[in-house]
């Protein structure tokens, strides 16, 4: 797969923390800390599984307002200590088949934290092409928005 | 035909993506549409069908011309889909960074690890 197509099927994140690298990646593998910030503001979720390693299943379950589960859940497929962890991912009802990648990069006393969703199947590239969803906004989409104010202004 | 007709099919084919572009710039009759693209008149014909049955053009009879004309809002709804899932990213980071900065703080006030 070309890298540029590759480019086209991702949604990156950046971000620099304000905090040390070895914090940081506690926060983010740690299921007691997972538990604590991966729902939404005010949701509490139960981390079902949490297999740290290569291979290894993660399960986190959000109960509903409306009585059903929103469930995340994948498989590690790469995980370089206090560097990067790459995971197969599915949040259903939602998105299913995607690849997530966490970045870490010690900057002194702070953390460069990269974050990337990788849009994977086929089907789901599909899905997004249809929606011009290419990286966020794709170009397609750029020109409907810079339409879209147009007609709006006249 | 029982399919379902939404703005995300009507995008999801590029001519018909041109053809909201042309219709951007100003309504326009069948003809002149049709000149634009190298496909038959009934197959333009089609996409205008089904772009109208999406909601994203109306056409209006002027005397005996029809024009195609589009309708803004429905596609705004594309643009409002993906924010949200964007969004949704985005929110799941600030929500990770807000309580590391919690946990480093509190770190602190119990003197390290």
């Amino acid at each position: 797969m070309a890298e540029n197509d590759l480019a086209k099927r991702t949604l990156t994140l950046k971000k620099k923390f304000d905090a040390p690298i070895d914090l940081v990646w506690e926060a983010w593998t740690q299921p007691e800390h997972v538990s604590q910030w991966w729902g939404p503001k005010g949701m509490a979720i139960q981390v079902v599984e949490h297999n740290f390693k290569v291979g290894g299943r993660w399960k986190y379950v959000m109960p509903m307002p409306d009585g059903k589960e929103f469930i995340s859940e994948g498989v590690y497929s790469e995980i370089v200590e206090l560097k990067k962890i790459v995971t197969s991912a599915n949040f259903r009802p939602m998105t299913e088949g995607v690849e997530i990648r966490a970045l870490f990069e010690q900057d002194g006393e702070k953390t460069d934290f990269t974050f990337s969703v990788v849009h994977a199947t086929e089907e789901y590239c599909k899905q997004q092409e249809q929606m011009g969803f290419y990286n966020g906004l794709g170009s397609a989409f750029k020109r409907f928005e810079e339409l879209l104010v147009t007609l709006n202004k006249k | 035909m029982e399919t379902r007709r939404d703005v995300f099919q009507a995008i999801s084919d590029p001519t018909r993506r041109e053809i909201i572009d042309l219709l951007a710039q100003q309504p326009m009759n069948l003809n002149a549409i049709a000149k634009h693209f190298e496909i038959t008149r009934p197959a333009i014909s089609n996409h205008i069908r089904i772009l109208n049955e999406c909601g994203i053009i109306v056409i209006e009879q002027v005397g005996r011309e029809r024009f195609c004309k589009i309708q803004p809002d429905h596609l705004r709804q594309v643009s409002d889909w993906i924010g949200k899932y964007e969004e949704l990213w985005i929110q799941k980071i600030d929500s990770f960074e807000m309580y590391l900065y919690q946990l480093k703080s509190k770190r602190k006030k119990h003197g390290g690890k």
